[in-house]
């Protein structure tokens, strides 16, 4: 049958539309369908008012090298390569400057004020995440066979090629990995570190985005990912915004011939005997395609494009038990500019007991009253004077009250927070735009608020991602592809799963 | 040959080494088994605490014993007898309760009182997770091999772990995987919307741990605790007649039945180097041990730390060993009853006193329990696991009198400030102030009461941290990795020198496996 598109793509975020970038060079006819009136997804740098200029969920966003390669983006065009400083506030004027990118000498005096032998393991440490980060990229852009039985050549070749990765980290490093993967950041930081200040910063990064705390299992796992994705603890700030990335994907698509239509919010994926035919808009019209990729999660997808009536009963039950758990609330702050906030990364983490209270709150439906901050001033539209503040931990799922009057405490909370360790900063608070888990839910199509669609627990992990067995890209419907963060490779900003489930559909057809 | 020579010297007669002794002894050797207290039994022995009253006094069911083991040493012939344990009673404190019976439809029934989705739920979870505990069995009896090295035993191996994964169906290995790296929090929350049935079904995924039910790896502990077997019938928990103890007295029956030299009242100060192997152990007593194989079932702290110098270790292994985590996280309360507790749930003697009563009315209730623990404090409302042994076994306390044992979760071995007397008083006496919630009577019919914190078990039964695992059950602790990596299969930096207990491959519980693969290993490498 004769179809409009050889592809459609729902969801413009960055999986998205380096999935479809992908598709198009492949001379693919690809429609990519974005809900909102702007691409992007998550990585968008919006204007809540006049001059009040933002990037909305994420200070940065770091694409995959061999994504930026193959699309033929130049990573100049947005990626600031700046010495980056990730400073931990301790209160009472104390802080903690950490470089990961640089084993640069004023680092190393930053943490001998808190302890040598530290500041002697610092450079040792960093050369091991980075060492970790390489075996979870490598694992990230081999997507996962079904165990265990899988087509030797076609999966069995990447796979190995990983495992031999892995045995070059050496038996040593290897077992330090994988171990590490499943122990509490607590646990992990206590085998590097004896001074509570680094412990804790470090411990930061593994609970950023993600609803576990500093002691729960697989938290040295969050890490490494978070610290891959990152490339080390701080930010690198997109010169112009992080929407600047998604410009240079949507001009690389379009170049390519790919065609993007915005507003267009996909109400149903038609299904003809198991297999994908198209599209239908909200608006009512129908649009056909040989084959279609979803970057929504796999539970929206799944259950409400698609409809458990199409699907196997036990596999529709597992989708439904997949852990979708956002607790990360975003207050932007335009302030007159005397907020005092150095620039780069900062974050409120004075102690390891300190995060893990702040996540206690949400495993019970609370706000945190000491929430985590991350900070980030380097904002796009003009010189610093707009504060970011990231915000754990706003559950999705409260259990007392709703987000109507929460929305109020989230931003005193942080600003409060802020000033504490801060002081200062909230006199210089002009006007204050809070996203809450909510909005990121209604605005930006995330179920229940989770920026990684999906939790980034072990059990939904590599050939666990979403689902055991289902980490392949593909579902029980033929010609329907997951590609978003939701599955193998995905979480953060990298372009892994998009890029993945391309190459998995290039070889089908 | 001197009396102080044998081929083989075992520390510690608790459980594990009395039952690798035995191995070794079935196997023609000499070998003596060396005791720092008076009695046998390390964790499990039963003590009379109080005259006429019985106590096991920290470990308290069975379950887990393997039945090879209990075959190969004819343990029955040697006086254990397991008396089954036939119910779990949750009370709730508005007077309500949730039973689990021995019986599956009962069980059903009673749950579907309470919520006809978790009964209908609760006949497949039970397959299913019958299944996955038979499915991931034969790991347990399994020597972890090193996955970094190419020895052609460690090759050997792998390709025996990579066939049992094979003869997994795909859906097998993947419940494993997930049961695996799961929060036992998440799993049940698949299954059911009952909280009491939650809570106390999560419970046994915590129990010897330092985490909440919500923390990932919770729900392979739960598994662990599921691979028990009594007689053949899994999941079936028992009470050994007079109690724990029973079991390792039978043990070191069929210890001394098979020649096996137990001294008591024998503290081992060092294993004796010689030429790089271990050649025996001094006494602290001042005698000398000899023997070509020495293996230790003292926890991996002891074992590792102080019975060897360091300088035999590479530093690596020493490194990994102190990085071992032994976080005591439980206490036992064991009071001397004059009468039975009379719960309000289910008034006057019942069935409920002849089973387990379990304080786990939710999952946030033991998640709660935690958070304090993690801070530093013990639970102001504990998760309590009781049972009334002299309920099961008369002999266990005077007539129409009854002991009770209380496990407790959770008491920090690193409560802030460090237990002292008033601490341990204020822990029993909230311990007390929770039965007294559902039981109103219980503090009229106590005559006599023991405390036991994490510091008590690490002083009386000689376990490092308290821990009653010998070192925490979390995923980077075992298999592989227990109790350090690429030293996981029972043998250890110092030729000649073993390790058979709790804190190896396959860890707690009153199992007995550790003992039986670490005498395997001897006996492999001809010791």
């Amino acid at each position: 049958m004769r179809t409009q598109y050889d592809a459609i793509v729902i969801g413009a975020g960055h999986n998205g539309l380096v999935a479809a970038n992908y598709l198009a060079r492949a001379g693919k006819k690809v429609l990519v369908l974005e809900r909102r009136d702007i691409a992007g997804g998550q990585l968008v740098t919006e204007s809540f008012g006049d001059g009040f200029v933002a990037d909305s969920l994420h200070a940065s966003g770091r694409l995959r090298p061999d994504v930026v390669r193959d699309l033929g983006l130049s990573r100049s065009a947005f990626e600031d390569t700046a010495a980056l400083s990730y400073t931990s506030l301790l209160g009472d004027g104390a802080k903690l400057e950490l470089y990961t990118n640089a084993s640069g000498a004023p680092n190393v005096e930053s943490i001998r004020r808190y302890s040598a032998r530290d500041a002697e393991r610092w450079a040792e440490f960093v050369a091991f995440m980075d060492r970790a980060a390489e075996f979870l990229d490598a694992a990230y852009r081999t997507p996962m066979p079904r165990l265990p039985h899988f087509k030797a050549i076609e999966e069995g070749l990447p796979l190995a090629r990983l495992l031999w990765k892995l045995r070059r980290l050496g038996g040593k490093d290897m077992f330090r990995v994988v171990r590490a993967m499943s122990m509490s950041v607590e646990e992990f930081t206590d085998n590097w570190f004896e001074s509570e200040a680094v412990r804790a910063a470090v411990s930061a990064l593994a609970i950023h985005g993600v609803t576990l705390g500093a002691m729960s299992a697989g938290t040295g796992y969050t890490l490494m990912h978070n610290w891959l994705n990152r490339g080390g603890l701080a930010h690198r700030p997109a010169a112009g915004g992080v929407g600047k990335i998604t410009d240079a994907l949507v001009d690389a698509f379009k170049a390519g011939g790919g065609e993007l239509r915005t507003s267009s919010p996909v109400q149903q994926i038609l299904v003809d005997r198991q297999r994908a035919t198209g599209v239908r808009l909200a608006g009512g019209e129908a649009i056909s395609a040989a084959i279609v990729f979803s970057t929504a999660d796999p539970r929206h997808t799944l259950l409400t494009l698609v409809g458990a009536a199409e699907l196997p009963p036990e596999f529709a039950w597992q989708v439904q038990s997949i852990k979708l758990r956002g607790s990360v609330a975003k207050v932007h702050v335009e302030t007159d500019g005397r907020h005092g906030l150095p620039a780069g990364t900062l974050v409120v983490a004075p102690t390891i007991k300190y995060l893990e209270r702040a996540y206690d709150a949400a495993k019970y439906g609370e706000i945190s009253a000491q929430p985590y901050l991350e900070v980030t001033t380097s904002s796009p539209a003009d010189a610093g004077s707009i504060v970011s503040i990231h915000f754990q931990f706003a559950p999705y799922a409260l259990r007392h009250g709703d987000w109507s009057d929460a929305t109020a405490t989230v931003q005193q909370r942080a600003i409060d927070t802020l000033d504490q360790f801060a002081p200062g900063f909230k006199a210089s608070v002009k006007r204050v735009h809070t996203i809450t888990p909510r909005d990121f839910e209604s605005t930006y199509g995330l179920s229940e608020g989770d920026l990684n669609h999906g939790q980034l627990i072990l059990d939904q992990m590599f050939f666990m991602r979403p689902l055991p067995g289902w980490s392949n890209h593909k579902t029980p419907i033929d010609g329907l592809y997951l590609c978003g963060s939701g599955v193998h490779g995905g979480g953060g900003i990298s372009g892994a799963s998009g890029r993945n489930a391309a190459g998995i559909a290039l070889k089908q057809t | 040959m001197s009396s102080n020579q044998y081929d083989a010297i075992v520390i510690g007669a608790g459980h594990n080494g009395l039952i690798a002794a035995s191995y070794l002894a079935r196997a023609g050797k000499r070998v003596v088994v060396l005791e720092r207290r008076e009695v046998v039994g390390g964790a499990a022995m039963t003590e009379e605490i109080f005259p006429g009253y019985r106590f096991t006094e920290f470990s308290y069911v069975v379950s887990l014993l393997r039945p090879e083991i209990i075959r190969d040493l004819e343990l029955p012939k040697h006086g254990l007898k397991i008396l089954p344990l036939p119910s779990t009673v949750t009370p709730f404190e508005n007077g309500d309760y949730l039973a689990g019976w021995d019986d599956h439809d009962l069980t059903r029934q009673e749950v579907y009182r309470h919520s006809p989705k978790d009964a209908e739920a609760y006949d497949e979870y039970s397959r299913v997770m019958a299944r996955a505990a038979k499915a991931i069995k034969p790991i347990i009896s399994m020597v972890p091999p090193d996955p970094s090295s190419l020895s052609p035993r460690d090759l050997l191996g792998l390709l025996k772990l990579g066939k049992y994964a094979k003869s997994l169906t795909e859906k097998e290995l993947y419940r494993i995987a997930k049961l695996v790296t799961q929060s036992s929090a998440d799993l049940l929350d698949e299954w059911f919307e009952f909280d009491p049935l939650k809570g106390t079904k999560s419970a046994s995924g915590i129990i010897g741990t330092f985490l909440g039910p919500r923390s990932p790896g919770t729900a392979y502990v739960l598994l662990h605790h599921y691979m028990g077997e009594i007689d053949g019938a899994f999941r079936a928990w028992g009470f050994a007649k007079n109690g724990t103890g029973g079991v390792s007295a039978a043990i070191a029956r069929s210890a001394q039945a098979l020649g096996v030299e137990v001294r008591t009242n024998a503290t081992v100060q060092q294993v004796v180097v010689k030429n790089g192997r271990a050649a025996g152990v001094a006494l602290a007593n001042g005698d000398e041990l000899h023997a070509k194989t020495v293996m230790s079932a003292a926890d991996p702290k002891r074992t590792f730390l102080q019975f060897v110098e360091e300088k035999y270790f590479p530093g690596e292994f020493t490194q990994a060993i102190k990085n071992f985590r032994v976080r005591g996280s439980s206490g036992k309360v064991n009071i001397a009853l004059n009468a039975l507790p009379d719960f309000t749930c289910l008034p006057g003697e019942g069935p409920l006193h002849r089973g387990a009563i379990s304080i786990s009315p939710s999952i946030d209730y033991i998640e709660r329990a935690y958070d304090e623990a993690k801070y530093g404090a013990f639970s102001k409302n504990p998760y309590i696991d009781m049972i009334i042994p002299s309920m099961i076994d008369r002999d266990m306390a005077p007539p129409g009198h009854h002991v009770m044992s209380c496990f407790v979760q959770y008491a920090p071995y690193d409560i802030d400030g460090g237990w002292d007397d008033a601490k341990r008083d204020a822990f029993g006496e909230t311990v007390i102030a929770t039965i007294e919630k559902y039981a109103p009577n219980i503090r009229q019919c106590i005559v006599g009461k023991q405390v036991i914190t994490p510091k008590d078990i690490e002083r009386i039964a000689g376990i490092t941290g308290g821990n009653i695992f010998h070192g925490e059950l979390l995923l980077h602790q075992l298999f592989f990795f227990r109790p350090a990596p690429q030293w996981a299969d029972f043998r250890t930096p110092l030729p000649g020198y073993y390790f058979g207990a709790s804190g190896a491959h396959p860890g707690g519980g009153v199992m007995g496996a550790a003992g039986k693969l670490a005498a395997e290993a001897v006996l492999k490498d001809g010791g």
